[in-house]
C-alpha cells in the first residue's frame, strides 16, 4: 500500500503548480475544485514525465526522479508561500434557490457512484483486457527499474509497445517508490482521474458561467453509465478525455499555458491525443487566435517528449495512420465503409441508453429549459469546433483503419465516445443561460461582478 | 433544473443496475488474480532479467490462449515471456494433465520443476 502513498506527492506538485498559474476567484470553493480538477491530473503527468525522462536517461541511477520531484515540490511551496495572490475576484452572488438542493444530489450522486465503482475494484482488481496486457504490464516493467524498465516499450512486448507511457510510468513510478505493485495504485489513479474530470466540470463552468450551470455539469457528468463503466476498467480512455477537458476548460478561463500543457498530456497518454491538440491549436487559431503562442508554448515541453519517444524509441514503428496508406484509396472510395461507420456511431449513440435512460435527457431538459446564451455563443463554438473536429477525426481513422473495420468498430467505439462526451457536455453547459437569469434572482452587480469582466480584469500585463 | 438533476440520479441509478449485473457475470473472467498464485514459483525461481519461452497444449490464437499468455506475461514481468522454446528458460502452461517430461524432451528442454496446476518450469538441455 504504499505505492498509493507516493500519489500524494504527485498530487501535491501538481496542484502547487497550477496554483502558480492559477487567480483564485470567488467563490473560493469554485476555484479550489477547478485548481484540483486540473492540478492531479498536471501533477500525474508531471511526475510521469519525469519517471520516465529518469528512466531512459539515466537508468542507472535509482529513484533520480524522486529526488527532482522532492526539489519541484519545496520550490513551488516556496513559491506558493511567498505569492500575493491579488485579493480574489468576485463572481456575483448568486442567490439560486436550488443550489443547495443541487450540491446534495451531487453528493448522493458521487458517494452511489464511487460505492458502486468499489464494487467494480473488487471483483476485477487488474482492471480489464487492457489494462493488464497493457498499460499495467508497462507499469510493472517500468517499476522494476534500470535496463529492464526499457522492456515497456520493446518490440518484443505482443501489445502495442508505441503506445505514449503517461498512465503507466505514474503507476510504474508509485510502484518504484513504494517497492510493491499493488492493485490499489491503478484503481486510485483512474478513480483521481475520474474526480479531476467532475471537478473540472463543476469548477470550470461553474466559475465561467455560474454555480448552478457547473454544479448542473457535474450531475450530468455522473449521469452517464457509461463513462462511469470506463473507470474501473483502468484504461487510458478516462485519463485522456480528463486532459481533454482540462484543456478546453483552462481555455475558456483564459489559461492557454496551462491549456497547452494539459493537451500535451493528452497526447502521452494516448495517440488520440495528438489529434486533440493539433484540433485545439486549429480551433484557438480560428477563435482566440491572441492565445495561440501562449498554447503552443505550455504544450511544447511534453510534446517533445511525446515526439522523442515515437522518433527515437520507436523509429520505424507505423502508427495507424502509417499503416493505412495501404489500400487507402479504394477504402476512401468505398460507400459501404461509410455507411458501417455512420450506422456504428448511431448505435453507439443510442447504447449509451441504459434502460429508459439517457444521458442526453438530462442535457436535452436543460437546453430546453434554459435554452443559449447568445452572448456566450463563441465559447459554444469554439468547444463545439473543438469536439465535432474531433469526432470527424474518429471517424476518417475508422473509414481508413488497416484493421478489419468491424473489429476495429468494435473494440473501440465504446471507448471513443467516452472520450468525446465530456467535451460534448463542456460544448453545452458552456453555451446555456444561466438558471440564475431565468430564475430572475437578483444578483449583486459588483466591481468586479461578471466573468467576463473577471477575464478583463486577469489580463494585466507580466501577469502570464 | 430539478428535473435535469432527478434525470441525473437516474443516471447514476441506471449505472449501478448495470453494472452490479455486470460485475456477477463478470468476475475476473480470465482470473488474473488466480495466476499470481499458480506462477508464484516460477517467479521465485526465474531471475527477472530473464526472457522465458512459452509452451502450451492450448489452441493458438484462441481467446483462451491468449488470456493465458498475456496473464502469466502480465505476473512474471519484468520477465520477459516470448512464444518459443529456444530461450534458457521455458514455461509449460498446460491446461490439461499430460507427461510434461516428454512434451518437453520435444523440444529439447529438461524438466526443471512441475508446480502443479499445469505449470511447468523447463531449461535448455545441457544447461
Amino acid at each position: 500500500m504504499s505505492g498509493l502513498l507516493w500519489i500524494l506527492p504527485a498530487l501535491a506538485l501538481g496542484c502547487l503548480f497550477v496554483h502558480h498559474w492559477l487567480s483564485l476567484l470567488r467563490p473560493r470553493w469554485l476555484s479550489i475544485l477547478l485548481l484540483f480538477g486540473a492540478g492531479t491530473p498536471a501533477g500525474i503527468g508531471i511526475t510521469s514525465c519525469l519517471f520516465y525522462l529518469s528512466v531512459v536517461a539515466a537508468p542507472r541511477i535509482q529513484n533520480l526522479s524522486m529526488w527532482i520531484e522532492m526539489a519541484l515540490l519545496g520550490g513551488l511551496a516556496y513559491a506558493a508561500f511567498r505569492k500575493r495572490q491579488p485579493p480574489a475576484a468576485h463572481l456575483p452572488a448568486l442567490r439560486f434557490p436550488l443550489n443547495a438542493l443541487l450540491i446534495g444530489s451531487l453528493l448522493i450522486a458521487a458517494v452511489a457512484v464511487t460505492t458502486i465503482i468499489s464494487g467494480a475494484w473488487e471483483a476485477n482488481p487488474h482492471g480489464n483486457w487492457d489494462a493488464w496486457t497493457l498499460w499495467n504490464l508497462r507499469a510493472r516493467f517500468l517499476a522494476a527499474g534500470g535496463e529492464l524498465a526499457q522492456r515497456a516499450w520493446s518490440p518484443m512486448l505482443a501489445s502495442h509497445p508505441e503506445y505514449p507511457l503517461l498512465v503507466s510510468a505514474f503507476v510504474g513510478r508509485c510502484w518504484a517508490y513504494g517497492q510493491d505493485a499493488s492493485t490499489a495504485v491503478p484503481i486510485a489513479t483512474s478513480y483521481l482521474y475520474l474526480l479531476s474530470l467532475l471537478a473540472l466540470m463543476i469548477g470550470g463552468i461553474g466559475l465561467l458561467r455560474s454555480q448552478s450551470l457547473g454544479l448542473l455539469a457535474g450531475l450530468a457528468l455522473l449521469g452517464t453509465p457509461t463513462l462511469l463503466h470506463e473507470v474501473p476498467a483502468q484504461y487510458a480512455d478516462v485519463p485522456i478525455t480528463c486532459y481533454f477537458a482540462g484543456a478546453i476548460v483552462l481555455m475558456l478561463l483564459d489559461y492557454p499555458l496551462l491549456a497547452g500543457l494539459c493537451a500535451s498530456m493528452a497526447a502521452w497518454t494516448k495517440d488520440e491525443g495528438l489529434l486533440f491538440l493539433v484540433l485545439l491549436c486549429a480551433a484557438a487559431t480560428a477563435f482566440r487566435r491572441r492565445d495561440v503562442p501562449r498554447l503552443i508554448m505550455g504544450a511544447l515541453p511534453v510534446t517533445f517528449i511525446f515526439l522523442g519517444f515515437k522518433a527515437l524509441l520507436h523509429a520505424g514503428t507505423p502508427s495507424i495512420l502509417g499503416n493505412s496508406v495501404l489500400g487507402l484509396v479504394p477504402k476512401l472510395e468505398d460507400p459501404s465503409r461509410y455507411g458501417q461507420v455512420i450506422g456504428a456511431f448511431g448505435s453507439e449513440f443510442v447504447g449509451m441508453a441504459s434502460g429508459w435512460y439517457h444521458p442526453l435527457l438530462p442535457v436535452l431538459v436543460l437546453a430546453i429549459v434554459l435554452r443559449f446564451d447568445r452572448e456566450r455563443h463563441r465559447d459554444l463554438l469554439f468547444c463545439a469546433t473543438v469536439a465535432g473536429s474531433l469526432m470527424l477525426a474518429y471517424f476518417a481513422t475508422y473509414i481508413i483503419t488497416p484493421y478489419d473495420l468491424t473489429w476495429h468498430l468494435q473494440s473501440s467505439l465504446d471507448r471513443i465516445f467516452v472520450q468525446l462526451w465530456p467535451c460534448l457536455l463542456l460544448a453545452v453547459f458552456a453555451g446555456l443561460r444561466r438558471p440564475e437569469a431565468l430564475a430572475r434572482v437578483a444578483i449583486q452587480p459588483t466591481a468586479e461582478a461578471t466573468p467576463d469582466k473577471i477575464r478583463k480584469k486577469k489580463k494585466t500585463p507580466g501577469r502570464r | 433544473m430539478v428535473l435535469a438533476a432527478v434525470m441525473s440520479l437516474w443516471g447514476v441509478f441506471e449505472y449501478s443496475r448495470f453494472e452490479s449485473v455486470y460485475q456477477q457475470q463478470f468476475r475476473d473472467p480470465y482470473k488474473v488474480s488466480a495466476q499470481f498464485s499458480r506462477l508464484a514459483g516460477v517467479r521465485d525461481a526465474v531471475p527477472e532479467n530473464a526472457i522465458i519461452g512459452y509452451v502450451t497444449d492450448l489452441p493458438r490464437g484462441t481467446i483462451t490462449d491468449n488470456a493465458t499468455f498475456d496473464g502469466a506475461q502480465y505476473v512474471l514481468a519484468p520477465r520477459m515471456l516470448q512464444r518459443t522454446t529456444s530461450s534458457d528458460w521455458v514455461l509449460g502452461d498446460f491446461a490439461k494433465p499430460d507427461d510434461f517430461a516428454s512434451i518437453g524432451r520435444k523440444y529439447g528442454l529438461r524438466m526443471e520443476r512441475d508446480f502443479g496446476e499445469g505449470v511447468v518450469l523447463f531449461r535448455k538441455e545441457g544447461r
